[in-house]
């Protein structure tokens, strides 16, 4: 299984250095919320110096690469079903779970390499996170990857069907985004919607990754996002492995 | 024997809002295919070909009956199988935004040809299937007939000693066709088996050596092309009649009065109305044609159109089914 895992990790790898203008089209997104969005709400929080917003913003931000640079990765499994590459896969020796570890490895790299990119700018523009600290976070984004992409796959391998795959995203999407306090801190939000993001588990990511960039290495939230995102992680990367299994046999 | 089946059943049952329905994709099917031969499974859309040929490829478990598969029990061993087949689908598996060389080299390394060995194989394989031009383009790019050439080098870079194509030649043109064929009929004479499904009549006759004609899931007639067609008749003579009072064309019972006349005759095998025709079924047309005339000149029944053919599989399905395999879909 390992010795597969690597063969399509590298063939997946290979295809991404070949063509890097789309996940470099997918961190664009991200880089702009950065370059437009940080300075904007430094200006509503008067006093309040722009590096310690970017601290307060850049793990939202880098939450928001992970789940939706990972969330969309089905639809090329999707086009893999219908040109019958996984039916191929399915009638080789290919170690089943291989097929998917290697894509899902393939989402993660490229996930790190984003978020190294977003905290370079962030240091550029003169943020200054606690080094363990943006260790720790990129470790939760890569957990967090893994969630959002086996999801994917799983979802992919479920439904079959772009249509059906595309709604279901645009549904999570806009609620994820708001109860997680990415955008503006939750602390601005009503009590029962603060009640609600206690829900969320990636709430828990963005409010862990905030207190790992400050440095408060004790911080409740920080064993909690990580717990949460193991679970998930784990969860979720069964049920797109099992998945493959019932596709394949 | 590189396959062998007995008795192979396929029931998908899918659940909606109306209820739980049981369709019977392949519902009894025996067939043996003897190492190095080309043996086909012809039939109209939906007759379970393509069902059966993703069981006998582990690719679907079988609801009832048993198979051999490339010496290895399809129940028991499917990763032994699996090892020893390649298996062409319908659309392809080709991996259309890499290069046919990518492909080619996970095909290669994930069937287990060791990294030393494996650009050596994937070149030969290239060369093989006439893609070394375009072997770093991706694959999008290539024009149907190519890719078509990609697909069936997937499945045969691990030089299997069997290889399942579901309906390989379905959207080429005849040209491509015409190529396809060949590169098949070389794999015959590198001692690969093959067990290919086509609706085609044409491919059937050309380039199987044997095959098995199926029909609602069921095999209705096997053998050799040549063996099939004797057994319905050598030729086949197709009429129009005009009668001689009305002046306008037979219609249906007048047909099947004529019909039953030229069955009586010594002569003919089968005779069959089908729409406006009627066709009388011959061992020697040649020679039987100027007694058919007299018979039908003795009745004052006029001939509008006469045409005399040798039989081909169409003709071995209608005797089978009692339709055309064109009209069958």
């Amino acid at each position: 299984m390992l010795r597969h895992t690597a063969l399509f990790l590298g063939y997946e790898l290979r295809n991404t250095v070949r063509n890097p203008v789309w996940p470099l089209f997918g961190i664009l997104q991200p880089v702009l919320y950065m370059l437009l969005f940080a300075p904007l709400l430094a200006k509503t929080t008067p006093g309040v110096p722009q590096a310690e917003t970017l601290k307060q913003f850049t793990p939202g931000v880098m939450v928001m690469i992970a789940l939706f640079g990972s969330l969309f990765v089905g639809f090329g499994m999707i086009s893999e079903i219908r040109g019958g590459v996984l039916e191929r896969l399915a009638v080789s020796p290919a170690s089943r779970p291989a097929i998917v570890l290697g894509r899902t490895l393939r989402d993660v790299i490229v996930l790190v390499a984003q978020a190294l990119l977003i905290a370079a700018l962030g240091l550029l523009m003169g943020m200054r996170p606690n080094p363990p600290g943006l260790a720790l976070m990129i470790l939760l984004m890569a957990l967090t990857g893994v969630f959002a992409s086996s999801l994917s796959y799983g979802l992919a391998l479920a439904l079959r069907d772009e249509n059906g795959m595309s709604q279901i995203m645009q549904l999570f999407a806009l609620p994820l985004i708001l109860l997680t306090g990415i955008l503006l801190p939750m602390s601005l939000a009503p009590g029962w919607m603060r009640a609600v993001a206690n829900f969320n588990p990636l709430y828990h990511t963005v409010e862990a990754g905030r207190a790992l960039f400050n440095g408060d290495l004790g911080n409740g939230s920080i064993p909690l996002a990580f717990g949460l995102m193991l679970v998930l992680a784990v969860i979720t990367l069964r049920w797109s492995v099992s998945s493959m299994r019932r596709l394949a046999g | 024997m590189i396959i062998t089946a007995h008795g192979l059943k396929k029931t998908f049952t899918t659940r909606s809002r109306k209820g739980t329905q049981t369709v019977e994709a392949v519902r009894d099917i025996d067939l043996s295919v003897e190492t190095g031969e080309i043996f086909g499974v012809l039939g109209p859309n939906g007759a379970g070909k393509t069902t059966t040929i993703r069981m006998l490829s582990t690719l679907i478990t079988p609801t009832g009956g048993s198979a051999t598969v490339a010496g290895r029990d399809l129940a028991r061993d499917p990763r032994a199988i699996r090892e020893r087949i390649g298996y062409v689908s319908q659309a392809g598996g080709v991996d259309e935004l890499n290069s046919p060389r990518a492909n080619l080299m996970l095909a290669a390394r994930v069937n287990g040809i060791a990294k030393a060995d494996a650009a050596g194989r994937v070149e030969e394989t290239l060369t093989a299937f006439e893609l070394t031009e375009f072997a770093d383009r991706p694959a999008r790019t290539l024009s149907g007939g190519q890719k078509r050439r990609v697909a069936i080098a997937l499945g045969l870079v691990h030089r299997p000693p069997l290889l399942f194509l579901d309906e390989p030649t379905t959207g080429l043109d005849p040209q491509n066709r015409a190529n396809l064929w060949d590169q098949i009929r070389l794999l015959r004479s590198a001692g690969t088996s093959v067990l290919l499904s086509t609706h085609y009549l044409d491919e059937a006759d050309a380039l199987c050596d044997r095959l098995a004609i199926v029909d609602h899931g069921v095999i209705v007639a096997e053998g050799t092309p040549a063996a099939l067609k004797r057994e319905v008749a050598s030729d086949v003579v197709t009429l129009r009649l005009t009668p001689a009072d009305t002046g306008r064309p037979a219609d249906a019972p007048d047909l099947e009065e004529v019909r039953k006349l030229l069955e009586a005759q010594t002569y003919a095998r089968e005779a069959r109305v089908d729409g406006d025709r009627l066709l009388v079924y011959l061992d020697d047309g040649e020679h039987a044609l100027p007694h058919l005339l007299r018979a039908l000149a003795e009745r004052a029944l006029v001939i509008q159109s006469i045409a005399l053919d040798r039989a081909t599989l169409d003709d071995v399905f209608l005797h089978k089914t009692g339709r055309f395999l064109r009209d069958a879909a």
